[in-house]
């Protein structure tokens, strides 16, 4: 569903070009749990990005059933990634003084949902991360577990078919983590393509497909078909 | 999604708290500054013109060209406003009085040259002056003079005032409505009657009946005006028209200027404290009175007031008479024209003000896009679009700006109400009240909204513009 052909993205620190993607191809199916790994300042993040219509790619393609994403307008990216993906974060990225609840309601307000019905879904995506009871705190009086659910609860509002997630255990503690590992796991059982970023060995097993990256190329990618390859 | 932003917005106006607040304070003093200066203005400008409406549209005074000039006698000016202590013996400001000098309008062409350089213009001939200028339908004389008076238990200089007996008939509301409040107007003109301002009675201690004498010759007093207090809170009960704030003009000024006929009337009278002897009489009995007074006179409804008035002047001309003539159309026009130029200066320090406020509001908001970067990137990775992220913005430096100007609608509103306490006696025209119009209220809220959006349109305008993977990496 998701493709990158010859992908290349440079920054411009001023005077200097960082190449963070120098010529990446892969493709990642439906529906299946995806594993990115690779040393810190290898691209992951920006590969993610890349896939998530967050910025265009300097140089290539990223298709995205069929849309190449780098020709889409400003508005059109934007509706891309209302729609289309759910991101979660390694920081969160919760907006401080909203409570749980609104921070899950916000996309769909955005998407001009009437309120009733950007409640009661609300209401069920804290559910299904069992925060039904937090749901009027505010980020800062959450745990970061609780923290990174509220965050998966938002991307999950919209019901898009692609969850990204950047290093998301990356701040919390070895247990915490698992827990949230599980829970992205267990949405490709819901029918999300879920594409980790993660240094966790035992995820990375468990992956139907495992891209490795180095300096901005894809050192490795593998592939296990199969029903064992599911979760 | 209008609603949902302007719930965002007050969410987020709420969660900075002291900023916010600081913000729409500079927004508030800007509108505070604006409506207390706009609303004060129009009510000076209404209450003077009220006053004008009272005396009547359709009067022309006719003054005669003294070295004081025709203004202050007809506006109230110093010459003939603040002399209304006359009950003492002492005249004001160490001229010494021929009774003719005031009483024939001779008066010194400057206060150095003293009593010798006068000059005496002769009085106008109404009857003359009904026939020749068409498009009038009334005219009177009106001469004041000072003269001394001896009454059974006390004596002293008081003012006389001489209105003819068609002046009398035709402009009463000049002096006040002219209300008896005891004995009788005048009977006829061949007996020595007169009339007496209510104060002037009471320091004199006479009542009706009692003989005084006036300059060397014997009157009898035959009626007591009302003080014009009580006539001012008559005639406002009666016609309904005047508001409280004007009623309660008399109470607070010396010789109650309680009509609005009194900015005239101050000019040629005070009521309270002087004595009213008809001009017929007085023209009989002190030779140099031929020479006084005011002529006032009434065109027809429709007339054209630049004709009448070349008409009058040239009248005057073939009368011999050294006046000039001056509509009360004029001298409204002028003063508003003034007071129309003083506003829009006492407007324009107010914008300053508002700008002021607007340049605070764009600081807090160019500051509230920094600070908010990783929000903005937040909100457009979870599909925020940049217009929407721009409405985000310009909705709350909107509200932030739309509350100042309902604070400062309300702030600049009692602001004015106790201003204009302060400023009605100071500016002479009573005590009066300041005039919200809804184009004022509904201006200043729309503005005030507007210079809120319009300030944070550029900062609105750099958040929605961010990159999304630069704005969640600040910090
Ligand atoms: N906005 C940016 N500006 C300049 N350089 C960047 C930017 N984002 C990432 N980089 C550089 O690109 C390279 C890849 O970064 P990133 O994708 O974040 O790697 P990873 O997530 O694997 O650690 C790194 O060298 C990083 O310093
Ligand atoms: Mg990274």
């Amino acid at each position: 569903m998701i493709t990158f052909h010859d992908v290349y993205k440079t920054y411009l620190m001023g005077e200097t070009r960082v190449e963070a993607l120098q010529g990446v191809t892969f493709e990642l199916p439906e529906r299946r749990l995806a594993v990115i790994m690779g040393p810190s300042g290898s691209g992951k993040s920006t590969l993610l990005h890349l896939a998530g219509c967050l910025d265009t790619p300097t140089h290539g393609r990223v298709n995205y059933n069929g849309t190449d994403l780098g020709a889409l307008s400003s508005r059109g990216r934007a509706d891309f990634r209302a729609q289309s993906v759910g991101f979660v974060f390694q920081k969160f990225n919760l907006i401080p003084n909203l409570t749980a609840l609104r921070n899950v309601e916000i996309p769909l307000l955005l998407q001009n949902k009437p309120a009733a019905e950007a409640r009661k879904r609300a209401l069920d995506a804290l559910d299904a991360v069992e925060l039904r009871d937090r749901m009027h705190h505010r980020p800062s009086k959450l745990s970061g577990g609780e923290q990174q659910r509220v965050a998966i609860a938002r991307a999950l509002i919209n019901d898009p078919k692609l969850i990204l997630a950047d290093e998301p255990t990356g701040n919390l503690d070895t247990r915490t983590g698992q827990r949230i590992l599980l829970l992205l796991k267990g949405l490709v059982e819901k029918g999300k393509a879920v594409v980790v970023v993660t240094h966790n060995p035992e995820i990375a097993a468990s992956a139907n497909t495992l891209v490795l990256l180095r300096d901005g190329k894809v050192e490795s990618f593998s592939t296990s078909h199969g029903k064992e390859g599911l979760v | 999604m209008t609603l949902h932003l302007v719930k965002l917005a007050i969410n987020n106006i709420r969660s900075r708290r002291t900023r916010s607040w600081l913000t729409i304070l500079g927004v508030l003093i800007g509108v505070t500054a604006v409506v207390s200066l706009l609303s004060i203005g129009t009510g000076v400008e209404q209450a003077v013109l009220q006053q004008f409406k009272d005396i009547g549209y359709d009067i022309i005074v006719i003054t005669p060209n003294t070295g004081l000039g025709q203004a202050s006698a007809t506006m109230g000016g110093p010459g003939f406003a603040g002399q209304s202590a006359t009950t003492s013996a002492a005249p004001p400001s160490g001229r010494t009085f021929s009774p003719d000098q005031i009483g024939t309008a001779s008066v010194p062409t400057s206060p150095s040259s003293g009593p010798a350089a006068t000059v005496t213009a002769a009085a106008v001939d109404t009857q003359a002056l009904l026939k020749a200028v068409t498009g009038l339908v009334d005219a009177g004389n009106l001469g004041t003079r000072v003269a001394s008076v001896e009454g059974p238990s006390a004596s002293g200089f008081l003012r006389v005032t001489t209105p003819s007996l068609s002046f009398l008939a035709a402009f009463p509301s000049i002096l006040g409505g002219f209300t008896i409040a005891n004995g009788t107007t005048f009977t006829n003109t061949t007996e020595n009657e007169v009339v007496i301002g209510a104060r002037s009675a009471r320091t004199l201690g006479i009542g009706i009946g009692d003989v005084i004498t006036i300059d060397g010759s014997e009157f009898a007093v035959i009626g007591i005006l009302a003080s014009s207090r009580s006539v001012s809170a008559e005639s406002s009960a009666a016609t309904g028209r005047r508001r409280n704030g004007t009623a309660r003009a008399g109470a607070g000024t010396v010789g109650g200027v309680g009509t609005g006929a009194s900015l005239l009337a101050r000019g040629m009278t005070n009521t309270d404290d002087s004595l009213f002897v008809l001009r017929e009489r007085a023209v009989s009995l002190w030779i140099s009175q031929a020479g006084s007074s005011f002529t006032i006179v009434r065109m027809a409804t429709g007339a054209k007031v630049d004709q009448v008035m070349t008409s009058i002047s040239a009248e005057l001309t073939a009368q011999g008479v050294l006046a000039t003539p001056v509509s009360v159309q004029q001298i409204a026009a002028n003063i508003q024209g003034t007071l129309g130029m003083i506003e829009t200066v006492l407007a324009s320090i107010a914008a300053v003000a508002l700008v002021v406020g607007g340049i605070g509001l764009m600081n807090t908001m160019y500051t509230s896009v920094l600070e908010r970067t990783r929000e903005i990137g937040i909100l457009k990775a979870v599909g925020a679009r940049d217009g929407q992220v721009m409405a985000l913005f310009l909705v709350d430096s909107g509200l932030m700006g739309l509350i100042g100007g309902v604070l400062g609608l309300v702030l600049g509103g009692l602001l004015s109400f106790f201003g204009t306490r302060l400023l009605g006696p100071a500016l002479g025209v009573g005590s009066f009240q300041p005039v919200f119009g809804t184009t004022l209220i509904v201006g200043v809220l729309v503005a005030s909204f507007v210079i809120g959006a319009l300030s944070g349109a550029w900062p609105a305008w750099r958040a929605s513009r961010l990159n999304p993977v630069e704005a969640l990496a600040a910090e």
